[in-house]
C-alpha cells in the first residue's frame, strides 16, 4: 500500500469516526404521536443525535443530519411488549425450543442467559412495530421468575437493556386453594425478609418456616427480597374481582409494589385499583368468560378502568404475535378508551411502570426507538414501513417475508 | 300381508342404500320467526358476489332478500332503516368453529370436541356434543356471525361429522341446524394425530402412519359400500331370505363421503401433505372441499385452484406448532389470486376470540396482499368470510351473498367493516333482528349467563 493510499484511508477513517461521534438523523414532516402530554403533532420533524431524540418541532434544519422525508407517514415510539416469551420460545409445542420454564428455580429464575437475539420471532415482531420486550419466564408454579428488558435489535451482544426488573407470580389454576397460594406468597416474602445472604447459605431453609414440599434456593429468596425492598414490582396474574381486592390488600399489608396482569373483571373494582395506584396489564381482545374467575370479562374493561383513573398497559396474549397488542388497543378504543391513552398503554405507561428509563415516548433526551407507519398504528390495515433503534435504521425484513417472496410470483 | 311385510322390511333397511335418508335422524327443526318487510336504505353494500354498491337499498320480506339495488320502491308496510354512512355485508360465516363443543367456561366437564380414543372415529357427530347455551355464541353474533360450522377436534385422522348451525338461541341443537346443509367430515393431517397416538405407542406415530390410516379407512368404506350394493342388487325374494348388512355408523359416514353427500373438511398445515391428501382423494374417488388451518396453502395455491379446493386460513397465527412455522401474511391473498384469480380463500377463526372479528382478520389479510402487489378490493375480500365459506359448506344457494331469494342473513356495520374501529350495529338472521347495538336486550343471553355475577341481572 503506498503512502497516498494510507493517508487517504487514514483521513477517511478519521472522517467516519468523527461523524459517528455525533451522528444526526432528521425525520421530516411526519404525523408524530409523541405518547406524551404534547399529544399528536402534525407535519413535524424529529432530530436525533447519537441515537437520542434532541428536538421535535416544525422546520428543523441541520446541515449535517441524514435527512429522511416521511411526509404522509405516521410516527410513534417503538411499541413495548409487556410480559412475553420473546427470545426464549421458538415453537410452543416443541419443548426443546423453550427456555421459559424451570422446575429447578422458581422466583430466582433469571432468563437473560437463554435469550436468543436471532430467534425468528424477533425480526417478525419488530416488523410489527415492537422495539422492546419485557421477556418473562412462564413456569406454572407460584413464582415464574424474573422479567428482563430486551431490545429487538437482534444484536448478539447488546440486546439486554435491563435485567431482572420484575417478579411474576400466579395464584390461579392448579388444584390447591387460591387462599393457600396467597398465604404462601406472604410467607415466602416474609421468609426472604428475615434471611440475609450469609444466613441463607448456612441455614436449612426448608425445615424452618415453610409448609412441607415448598423449597426455595437462596437465589429464589434473594429475588423475593427485592420485592420486599420495593426494588422491583410483583406482577400477579388475576382476573376475578374479589381476588384483585385480595391482592390490593396484600400489597398494602406487605408494603410491596404490585402490578395486576389480566384483570378481566378489573372494571368491577376499578375505584379500588385507582385508589391503590395499582397498574394493570390488559389483553383487551380477550372477552371470553374462559373460567369461573373471569365471568365478567368484557370489551369495555380498558375504557372503564381508564375512566376510574387506573393506569393501563396493553399486551397481547400470544408471544408469536406480541405485536397484535396494537389490534387489542384499537378494539379498546372502539369500546371507549381514548386513542391517546391506548397508545400510551402500548408505550409510555409500560416504560413508566417498569422503570425503563428514557424510553416509551418521543421527547428530547429519550432513546430514538421510533416506528414509521403507513397510517394509524392501531388500524389493522396499517403496517410498519421503517424502524429506528437508538436512531439507527434497521431492517424490516423477516423470515415470513422471505417465504412470501419465494412463492408469490410462482 | 306378505306385501306389507316387504314394505316394512324395506322401510326399516332402506336407509342402508340411501345415505340421505340416514340424516332423517336429528333433523333440523329451525324455523325463523316472521321478519315482516324491512327496507334498508342508503347503505354502502358489499354484496358478497364480488361487487360493491356505493349507495343502495335492500328489501327483506318473509325472511328472504326480495330486492337489492341502487333505488328500490318503498313497500307500504315496510319498516325503513336509514343506513346512511353505514355498510351492509352478508352475514359472516365461520367455517371453523368449536363453539358448543369447546364452550366457555373451558372446563373438562364440557370439553367435548375430541373423541381421542381411536384414530378413526367417523361414527361420532359434533352436534351430539354441542352445548346450546355456550356464552360464546351471542358474542359471535355481535361480531356479525350468522352461520357457523362446528367441527370435532383434530386429535384423530378422521374425527367425525361436523354440523352447520344458524347462530340463534335455541334449547336444542336441532333448533339451530342450518336447514338442508350437507353433513361434513373432519379429517386431520400432520402433527396432532401422530402426537396423540404416538405418545401412547400406537399407530399413527408418524406422518406415513397417518396416511396408512386414512387409506385403510377408505378401503373399509369401499368394502362396505360394495356389500350394501350387492345386497341391494338382489331380487326382492332373495332379500327376504337374508338379513341386510348390519348398520355401521362409522362406515355409513365414510360411504356418505364416497357418494359425494358428505363434504370433507380437512385440517392440514403443510403444502406437501395437502398434495398427498389430494392424491388419496383421487385414489378413492372422493373430493376434499376445504383444507383448514392451511398455513402453507400459498406454497400449493395453484394445485388447490386446479382441484377446486378451498383453503381456510388465519390472517397471522403461527408458531404454536412446528407445522405452523411457515406462515405468511399474504396467504389468503395468494390463494385467492392463484390461476388467474380462480382460487378459493377463506378466513376462519378456530377461536372464540377470533370469530368475533373475522372482518378484521380478513382486513389484515387483504391489506397484506395489497401491500405485496396483489389487487384485492374489499368487495372480493368480504367473500373470504361470506360466499366462499358458504360454498365450502354446500349452502351457497341459500346464504353467503346478498342476492334475491337468499336467506336475509346480513349485517349493518357502523362504518367500514375492514377497520378495527368498526362495530356491528344490526345483525339479521333470516331477516330477524337478533342483535341491535341500540337495544341492550339483544343479543338474547344464554341460560348460563342469567344471574351469574349479578343475581338480578345477566352476565354483562
Amino acid at each position: 500500500m503506498n503512502l497516498h493510499k494510507k493517508i487517504f484511508i487514514g483521513l477517511l477513517s478519521l472522517l467516519i469516526s468523527s461523524f459517528s461521534l455525533s451522528e444526526e438523523l432528521l425525520l421530516k414532516n411526519a404525523k408524530v404521536h409523541t405518547a406524551t402530554d404534547r399529544g399528536t403533532l402534525e407535519k413535524t420533524d424529529i432530530l436525533i443525535r447519537d441515537g437520542v431524540i434532541v428536538r421535535i418541532g416544525k422546520n428543523i434544519a441541520s446541515s449535517r443530519a441524514d435527512e429522511r422525508d416521511v411526509s404522509g407517514k405516521v410516527i410513534t415510539p417503538g411499541l413495548i411488549a409487556p410480559l412475553t416469551q420473546l427470545g426464549i420460545v421458538e415453537i410452543e409445542l416443541v419443548p426443546e425450543t423453550r427456555d421459559d420454564r424451570s422446575d429447578i428455580y422458581s422466583a430466582g429464575l433469571s432468563i437473560d442467559s437463554a435469550f436468543n437475539p436471532s430467534s425468528t420471532l424477533i425480526p417478525y415482531n419488530l416488523t410489527g412495530g415492537i422495539t422492546l420486550s419485557l421477556t418473562s419466564p412462564s413456569s406454572s408454579g407460584l413464582f415464574s421468575g424474573l422479567t428482563s428488558v430486551f431490545s429487538l435489535s437482534g444484536s448478539l451482544e447488546e440486546s439486554l437493556i435491563s435485567s431482572n426488573i420484575a417478579l411474576s407470580a400466579n395464584i390461579s389454576g392448579g388444584e390447591d386453594s387460591m387462599a393457600a397460594k396467597v398465604q404462601l406468597l406472604g410467607d415466602s416474602l416474609a421468609l426472604s425478609d428475615s434471611v440475609g445472604l450469609n444466613k441463607c447459605l448456612e441455614m436449612d431453609l426448608n425445615k424452618s418456616f415453610l409448609p412441607n414440599g415448598v423449597n426455595y434456593s437462596c437465589r429464589d429468596l434473594f429475588a423475593l427480597k427485592k420485592v420486599v425492598d420495593k426494588e422491583i414490582p410483583l406482577v400477579v396474574r388475576a382476573n376475578r374481582a374479589s381476588v384483585i381486592l385480595t391482592l390490593i390488600d396484600f400489597a398494602k399489608t406487605n408494603n410491596i409494589n404490585l402490578i395486576i396482569n389480566g384483570a378481566e373483571e378489573g372494571w368491577r373494582v376499578s375505584r379500588q385499583l385507582a385508589e391503590a395506584e395499582i397498574p394493570v396489564i390488559l389483553q383487551p381482545i380477550d372477552n371470553i368468560p374462559n373460567s369461573f374467575n373471569e365471568l365478567g370479562s368484557r370489551l369495555d374493561n380498558a375504557s372503564l378502568l381508564h375512566k376510574a383513573g387506573v393506569k393501563i398497559l396493553i399486551g397481547s396474549h400470544e408471544t408469536h404475535n406480541a405485536y397484535l397488542s396494537r389490534q387489542g388497543a384499537g378494539i379498546a378504543v372502539s369500546y371507549g378508551l381514548p386513542w391517546k391513552e391506548a397508545l400510551k398503554g402500548l408505550t409510555k405507561n409500560i416504560a413508566e411502570v417498569f422503570k425503563i428509563d428514557n424510553r416509551g415516548s418521543i421527547q428530547p433526551g429519550y432513546v430514538a426507538d421510533i416506528v414509521v407507519w403507513s397510517g394509524d398504528p392501531l388500524e389493522v390495515t396499517s403496517f410498519v414501513e421503517q424502524v429506528y433503534l437508538s436512531g439507527e435504521s434497521v431492517s424490516t425484513k423477516n423470515r415470513s417475508m422471505r417465504l412470501k417472496e419465494r412463492y408469490i410470483s410462482q | 300381508m306378505k306385501k306389507l311385510i316387504v314394505i316394512v322390511v324395506i322401510g326399516t333397511f332402506s336407509f342402508l342404500t340411501l345415505s340421505s335418508e340416514e340424516t332423517n335422524a336429528f333433523e333440523s327443526t329451525y324455523e325463523p320467526s316472521s321478519s315482516g318487510d324491512i327496507l334498508i336504505e342508503n347503505a354502502r353494500i358489499l354484496t358478497g358476489t364480488g361487487s360493491e354498491i356505493l349507495s343502495g337499498s335492500i328489501l327483506i320480506s318473509s325472511n328472504k332478500i326480495r330486492a337489492i339495488g341502487e333505488t328500490l320502491d318503498k313497500p307500504i308496510n315496510a319498516k325503513i332503516i336509514d343506513a346512511n354512512g353505514k355498510w351492509v355485508t352478508p352475514g359472516i360465516i365461520d367455517i371453523h368453529s368449536h363453539m358448543g363443543v369447546y364452550p366457555a367456561p373451558g372446563l373438562r366437564s364440557s370439553s367435548d370436541g375430541n373423541e381421542s380414543t381411536s384414530p378413526v372415529t367417523a361414527h361420532v357427530w359434533a352436534e351430539h356434543s354441542v352445548w346450546t347455551q355456550d356464552p360464546q355464541m351471542p358474542l359471535a353474533l355481535m361480531g356479525g356471525i350468522t352461520t357457523f360450522h362446528v367441527l370435532p377436534g383434530s386429535a384423530n385422522l378422521i374425527g367425525g361429522r361436523g354440523v352447520t348451525l344458524k347462530n340463534i338461541w335455541s334449547r336444542t341443537v336441532q333448533g339451530m341446524k342450518f336447514p338442508g346443509a350437507p353433513y361434513t367430515l373432519k379429517m386431520a393431517c400432520g402433527e396432532n394425530p401422530k402426537r396423540v397416538y404416538g405418545r401412547r405407542n400406537s399407530e399413527p406415530s408418524t406422518r406415513m402412519g397417518n396416511v396408512a390410516g386414512y387409506r385403510k379407512a377408505w378401503i373399509r368404506a369401499q368394502d362396505y359400500r360394495n356389500k350394501l350394493a350387492e345386497y341391494e342388487s338382489k331380487s326382492e325374494e332373495a332379500k327376504e331370505l337374508e338379513y341386510a348388512p348390519t348398520r355401521d355408523l362409522e362406515l355409513e359416514t365414510l360411504v356418505g363421503v364416497l357418494n359425494g353427500e358428505i363434504l370433507i373438511q380437512n385440517h392440514c398445515y403443510r403444502g406437501e401433505e395437502m398434495a398427498v391428501m389430494l392424491d388419496i382423494a383421487k385414489e378413492f374417488n372422493y373430493k376434499v372441499t376445504t383444507f383448514h388451518h392451511a398455513i402453507e396453502a400459498y406454497k400449493v395455491a395453484d394445485i388447490l385452484a386446479e382441484n377446486g379446493v378451498c383453503a381456510a386460513v388465519w390472517a397471522d397465527w403461527w408458531g404454536f406448532k412446528h407445522e405452523a412455522f411457515d406462515m405468511v401474511w399474504e396467504n389468503a391473498a395468494i390463494v385467492d389470486q392463484a390461476n388467474g384469480s380462480t382460487g378459493c380463500a377463506i378466513i376462519h377463526s378456530d377461536s372464540a376470540v377470533g370469530i368475533q372479528r373475522l372482518n378484521q382478520e380478513a382486513a389484515k389479510a387483504m391489506a397484506a396482499g395489497n401491500r405485496s402487489g396483489l389487487n384485492i378490493p374489499p368487495s372480493r375480500a368480504i367473500q373470504w368470510i361470506t360466499l366462499n365459506p358458504a360454498k365450502a359448506l354446500g349452502i351457497a344457494s341459500k346464504t353467503g351473498s346478498l342476492e334475491v331469494g337468499k336467506m336475509a342473513d346480513l349485517v349493518i356495520w357502523d362504518g367500514d367493516p375492514f377497520s378495527v374501529y368498526t362495530k356491528t350495529e344490526k345483525v339479521f338472521v333470516d331477516g330477524v333482528l337478533l342483535y341491535d347495538n341500540n337495544n341492550p336486550l339483544t343479543p338474547k343471553s344464554t341460560d348460563f349467563e342469567l344471574g351469574i355475577i349479578n343475581s338480578e341481572g345477566d352476565r354483562l
